[in-house]
């Protein structure tokens, strides 16, 4: 089913000049599964951290490129290393904790040490008749991720040497991650709060598509809007959500501003304020207007809009957050939304997102537990394997080129999906045999 | 001013109906057991700043009827269908405080499910929660009011499932 001989067939996304349709096995076929952990995420760029999440010599925290588990650390002289979190003698876990902080890791089963740079500082019993001969082949430490780079403080690894540098590989997704964080008027976000963490049974590229999915808002979240009519910013919306508060509303305010598709596969909408008024004007007009003078009308109203972004394959930026998506096999998958504060903003705004987050996103908030249900629903129809083909054709007869190989489209469309999907395609139909 | 003494089976009156309003979904009635100010906070991180933490909830009084009014009134996918629960409360301890109010402390195990076509992915499964549950109990005018309700899950910075009922 997923590779085909005959010439005719399409295979997993099938593209015409009026057609982009994508095989219902992209998204259950275990096999698929296998080969994008590998195609997708092991041989590509993957987000695994925010430096403010360890900020401090000797500080890790653990995450994940596609299936495989690492560790992100901080050495002593601040360097940050990436490394497989599976001691090199015999294969025990190293590290049990989630975030900490530590000179050594210590592997639980025969006692060998390593820095927190990765280097093996000390094997135990290791000389003697039961030891080590003299010309052991003593390996340097944990397998170290060949490829870490941050862009703003946000830090990406590959197990892919040969990786393009990290700024080309971004992209015009680079634009969004600009105007989000400087937001901050020093240009800067730090991860404070504990993060949301959720798991839906679904595959995890309903939550790559749906991040930057305009259309399904006045559906999904048609109960939100009625909530959001009633109470307003009274129970802390911190005006996000102002302007939706009817499924026609909703209609008219997330058509404004473009959505994007990019050659490495990130879908972008961007969703520019159009009027700066109440804003400079508003309750916090101090802090619009200290921006307004460093960046200008054109800038702070991308600045202060609503854009959102899914940069392939595991990283989402919406509201004011990080959320990283996780597959843990074709049919489960973890999210994790982490609520970013502002560097030099006022208490009062920071604390607003963040209440504002918890009431949407958390886990008994109003609006991504019905998401998730929602991805989980999106696989359960695709129990019905008879029928062949997902159709993502909105506005395909409506795209502009923009150059540099990027395109558009209107918000509402499908752009930023058929971009993800694109890029993914290009990866596992590549012939050359990535590692 | 009272000397109304609020202890173990004064406690469990309270809480056992404040199981039974959830269960039934009488949430209008359950709003009725906290005082004007009264919080209902299910945090991730217990020790850190509310200012500085998301939480699994926070409901200050108006967001408290919030809640209430969603799960009542407004059909959304995460309940459709919707759950049936059932709270079973034990370990029930009341301690006076030096404020006045007592500090009830609970265990509490939440059985949830959500019927419908339960051949269907999420449906038909019994979960389960477990946590302790901490009430801040105010005597105002003589009644016992929930002046904080305390859920500390088990589980409260892991993965978490579809939690769109009343905890
Ligand atoms: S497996 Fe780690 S020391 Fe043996
Ligand atoms: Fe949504």
């Amino acid at each position: 089913m997923t590779e085909s001989n005959e010439a005719a067939d399409p295979g997993l996304v099938w593209t015409g000049p009026k057609r982009f349709r994508v095989r219902t096995a992209a998204y259950v076929d275990p096999v698929v599964f296998a080969r994008e952990m590998k195609r997708v995420f092991e041989s590509n760029w993957v987000f695994v951290a925010h430096e403010s999440e360890i900020s401090e010599p000797g500080n890790y925290k653990t995450s994940h490129i596609g299936l495989q588990p690492v560790i992100i650390s901080r050495d002593d002289d601040r360097q940050i290393h990436v490394l497989l979190n599976r001691c090199v003698h015999r294969g025990a876990a190293v590290c049990r904790e989630q975030r900490g902080s530590a000179n050594l890791f210590r592997c639980p089963y025969h006692g060998w040490m390593y820095g927190n740079d990765g280097k093996l500082v000390g094997m135990s019993l290791a000389g003697g008749d039961a030891g080590y001969d003299s010309d052991f082949d003593r390996p340097e430490g944990l397998v170290r991720v060949p490829r870490v780079e941050s862009y703003r403080g946000m830090v990406f690894a590959s197990l892919n040497p040969d990786v393009k540098p990290l700024v080309e590989y971004l992209g015009r997704a680079a634009w969004i991650i600009d105007n989000k964080l400087d937001a901050s008027p020093v240009g800067q976000i730090q991860l404070r709060s504990k993060p949301i963490v959720a798991r839906y049974p679904g595959n995890w590229k309903f939550q790559a598509e749906n991040i930057v999915d305009g259309y399904h808002f006045s559906f999904v979240h048609e109960g939100f809007t009625h909530l959001q009519r009633q109470y307003q910013d009274a129970t802390g919306d911190f005006g996000v959500h102002a302007g939706n508060d009817s499924p026609a509303d909703v209609r008219r305010v997330r058509s404004r501003g473009r959505n994007y598709g990019t050659p490495n596969g990130h879908g972008l909408t961007a969703r520019p304020v159009a009027d700066l008024v109440p804003w400079l004007e508003g309750k916090h007009g101090a802090y619009y207007r200290e921006l307004l003078d460093a960046y200008g009308e054109e800038r702070l109203k991308m600045i202060a809009g609503r854009s959102t972004a899914s940069i392939f394959p595991n990283l989402g930026l919406i509201h004011h957050q990080i959320r990283v998506w996780r597959p843990l096999s074709a049919n489960l998958t973890e999210v994790t939304v982490y609520p970013y504060d502002l560097v030099g903003v006022d208490e009062e705004i920071n604390r607003g997102w963040l209440r504002s987050q918890e009431r949407f996103y958390g886990a008994a908030g109003y609006g991504q537990p019905d998401d998730t249900e929602v991805f989980a629903v999106n696989q359960q129809g695709l129990s019905a394997t008879a029928v062949d083909w997902l159709i993502l054709e909105r506005g395909l007869h409506a795209e502009r080129d923009e150059g540099g190989g990027d395109w558009s489209g209107q918000p509402g469309g499908e752009v930023p999906q058929r971009s993800f999907w694109l890029e993914w395609m290009r990866r596992m139909e590549s012939q050359e045999e990535q590692s | 001013m009272t000397n109304l003494v609020f202890g173990r089976r004064q406690a469990e009156a309270l809480v056992y109906r404040e199981a039974r309003l959830l269960d039934d979904l009488e949430l209008d009635e359950w709003l009725t057991l906290f005082t004007d100010d009264g919080i209902y906070w299910v945090p991730i991180d217990e020790n850190a700043p509310v200012d500085e933490s998301v939480s699994i909830i926070y409901d200050w009084p108006l967001r408290r009827e919030e809640r209430v009014r969603h799960l009542l009134d407004i059909p959304f996918p995460a309940q459709s269908p919707r759950s049936r629960t059932m709270h079973l409360v034990s370990n029930v301890e009341s301690v006076k405080q030096e404020s006045g109010e007592y500090l009830v402390r609970t265990n509490q195990i939440i059985h949830e499910i959500r019927v419908g076509d339960f051949s269907q992915v999420g449906l038909g499964v019994v979960n389960v929660l477990a946590g302790q549950v901490h009430y801040t109990v105010r005597i105002v005018n003589g009644n016992p009011l929930i002046a904080m309700k305390k859920v500390l899950l088990l589980n409260r910075e892991m993965p978490q499932g579809n939690l769109t009922f009343m905890l």
